[in-house]
């Protein structure tokens, strides 16, 4: 398990993180929203021990990360690096052998990561010579070709067609199956949503809300569609309940925490025949939205 | 072995194998040694070359010249071959088509001995050739005037004097001084070479952004150590190679023209190198860490190379005065010495105490500066945007 505990940190003026502070479970997928400059990059940097925060700490495992630990992490920066001009099967195995993976071995994962994620044919051929997609799978194998505990991934789906996102998806399930502890920023919202169980959402440097979908949205009041007839005035009189929209499809509805969701199907059902009667679930696009706007 | 040695280890191993690898490595690795192989054994293909001088000899007095004429060529350590055309008008044709390089042609000794050559005639054979007939001369007129010639000939010889050398020369100065410069040269050549294949290789894991992967796992100094070593090491192979490639020309060829005494510096210019290559790899590896695009890496480089020319420049002032104390402190200080201080030893006027003093200091401000460029490096490697500053860079915040 990863805990991430107040880190603060400062670039000069600029406040890169104003304690931060984070979880990830083992097997646990999380997602890391925010806008561009909310932190997000700084966060997983000090997570990796690449950058050293003004305070805070990171823990694994229940204690400060050492030196060893730190080799069981895998790392896939925002902006992706590797030699150009180097074979990827020897680039693969050399960071895995960086990672503390013995030679042969390192060579046989190098050779099983580049084959699962389609590369197989092409161990011997530099890196520059790769489009971009698959210079992309590259610093994925990289990222996963030491049997990491934890993958750090900074924006992993970033420049990536449709099918590769795909596959990258399945990839990421598969090693949270697997028991890894995953921590991925995205500004792909609707895939941090179809992929996380939890998501952390930073704005500022500071964690503004984390959970799951269902817990985010118990943060706000429901919202209840009801379509009665073409009665439209019914709900006004409805204590804890208030209209945000009146059209064809029906009324959209504020309902307060704690108002009787049967009161008002009662209510509804003296006003007419109720043809539709749901709770809307936010998306978290719409509540991210609503939480930046707070 | 410790995890930190075992990943400075892997780091070097990677600069090697992908430098052995590189078609450049190979090319300079076989340029060097031929060029080494070339400076060994053309000196001496040029001494064998070294024709005689081709004289014809035409007319009986001309030619009942040769064998003094051979005698005072031994003794003047000058190469002659004699020939006697028939005739004068033969001996001038052979001439121009540069068959002879001499034509002498003298019927009586009495008569005025005629001279010819295509364009110039060298003092030594001109020289030698109007002893030979004032030598015949005097030996005609004595026996015409009854003295027998071995009676007066110990007069004539040259008088003898004793000649005392106050300031010896050292043995074989001659080929010292090619050694010195040659050494300079090549500690020069190499030093910027591979001090510039560190600072492109810090520049490009930067800009490429490699660095950041990198150091999740490794830290800025094992990385920095590793590249240093790594580039070190094939630099020192080559040079290896190119040392060994001379040896064996030099034997093969029996080339009398580099001594034995310049071949045993050998060791430690190898030392000098190793030295000299880590002092300004670590500086410039800072300087790399500092450009934002490869193409910034020129600008940064110059002003570290520096020194390293004006080390080589002062080679050429050591030649001529080996033994001005300005130059003695100058070769121990560091930055110079490393192409300054072989050449000295070349030279061969190092007083016994001047070594471990350079390597002292050598050492000393190895340490120091790999400190202050470890600083410099780790701040500077994962700054984004713009150059920075060499200030600029010991202030940002590290590891």
């Amino acid at each position: 398990m990863l805990e991430v505990l107040d880190l603060h940190h400062r670039f000069g003026d600029v406040v890169a993180l104003d304690g931060v502070t984070l979880a990830v479970g083992e097997g646990e997928l999380v997602g890391l929203v925010g806008r561009n400059g909310a932190g997000k990059t700084t966060a997983m940097r000090a997570i990796m021990g690449i950058l050293a925060p003004d305070s805070g700490q990171v823990r694994w495992q229940g204690a400060p990360i050492g030196e060893g630990q730190r080799l069981r992490f895998g790392y896939m920066p925002e902006e992706r690096g590797l030699y150009a001009q180097m074979r990827i099967g020897d680039q693969v195995a050399y960071f895995a052998r960086l990672h503390g993976v013995e030679r042969h071995a390192a060579a046989r994962a190098a050779r099983s990561w580049l084959a699962q994620l389609g590369l197989g044919g092409r161990a011997q051929d530099l890196l520059a010579t790769l489009s971009h997609g698959n210079q992309q799978r590259v610093q994925l194998a990289v990222a996963l070709v030491h049997d990491p505990l934890l993958l750090v991934l900074d924006e992993p789906f970033a420049g990536l067609d449709p099918e590769a996102v795909d596959s990258l998806s399945e990839v990421l399930r598969g090693q949270g199956a697997e028991g890894r502890s995953i921590l991925f920023s995205s500004h792909q919202l609707e895939l941090v949503e179809r992929i996380c169980r939890r998501v952390v959402i930073l704005d500022a440097g500071r964690v503004i809300a984390a959970g799951t979908l269902a817990e985010l949205r118990e943060r706000f009041p429901a919202q209840l569609r009801v379509k009665v007839g073409s009665a439209t005035d019914w709900a006004a009189r409805l204590d804890g309940v208030s209209v945000l929209r009146s059209d064809e499809d029906g009324v959209l509805l504020r309902v307060d925490p704690g108002v009787d969701s049967q009161a008002i199907l009662r209510a509804a059902q003296q006003a007419g025949p109720v043809e539709h009667f749901a709770f809307e679930s936010a998306g978290l696009i719409d509540l991210y939205r609503r939480m930046i706007s707070q | 072995m410790s995890r930190r040695t075992q990943a400075v280890r892997l780091v070097a191993g990677r600069e090697i194998s992908e430098r052995l690898r590189s078609r450049t490595t190979r090319f300079v690795t076989v340029v060097t040694a031929l060029l080494v192989v070339g400076a060994v054994t053309i000196p001496g293909l040029i001494k064998e070359a070294s024709k005689p001088t081709r004289i014809g000899l035409v007319g009986p007095a001309a030619r009942s010249l040769a064998p003094t004429l051979q005698r005072g060529a031994t003794a003047a350590k000058v190469k002659v071959s004699l020939s006697e055309p028939a005739r004068e008008a033969q001996g001038r044709t052979e001439l121009r088509k540069g068959e002879l390089d001499v034509l002498l042609s003298l019927t009586k000794l009495s008569r005025t001995a005629k001279v010819e050559v295509e364009q110039t005639l060298s003092a030594t054979i001109g020289a030698l050739i109007s002893a030979t007939v004032e030598q015949a001369r005097l030996d005609t007129v004595l026996a015409e005037a009854g003295v027998p010639a071995s009676k007066v000939r110990p007069a004539l010889a040259t008088a003898p004097i004793a000649v005392a050398v106050v300031k010896p020369s050292a043995p074989h100065e001659d080929a010292r001084i090619v050694a010195a410069i040659a050494a300079g040269l090549l500690m020069y050549m190499s030093l910027s070479l591979y001090g510039t294949a560190v600072a492109t290789g810090v520049a490009q894991e930067k800009t490429s952004r490699t660095a950041e992967v990198l150091l999740a796992t490794v830290s800025p100094g094992q990385l920095l150590a590793g590249k240093v070593a790594g580039i070190g090491l094939t630099g020192l192979g080559q040079l290896a190679i190119a040392a060994g490639a001379g040896l064996i020309a030099n034997a093969v060829f029996h080339s009398a023209s580099i001594p034995a005494s310049v071949w045993a510096l050998l060791p430690s210019f190898l030392a000098f190198f190793l030295a000299g290559f880590v002092l300004y790899a670590f500086v410039l590896a800072a300087a790399g860490a500092l450009v934002s695009r490869q193409e910034e890496v020129q600008s940064v480089i110059i002003p570290v190379a520096m020194p390293l020319v004006l080390g080589y420049l002062l080679v050429f002032a050591a030649v001529g005065s080996p033994n001005a104390t300005w130059l003695r402190v100058a070769s121990l200080l560091p930055p110079l010495s490393a192409t300054l201080m072989p050449a000295r030893i070349a030279l061969g006027h190092i007083a016994w105490w001047e070594l471990p003093l350079d390597g002292l200091l050598m050492l000393a401000s190895i340490l120091a500066v790999a400190r202050i460029a470890s600083r410099i490096y780790a701040g500077a490697l994962l700054h984004g945007g713009p150059r920075v500053g060499w200030r600029a860079a010991l202030r940002l915040p590290g590891r």
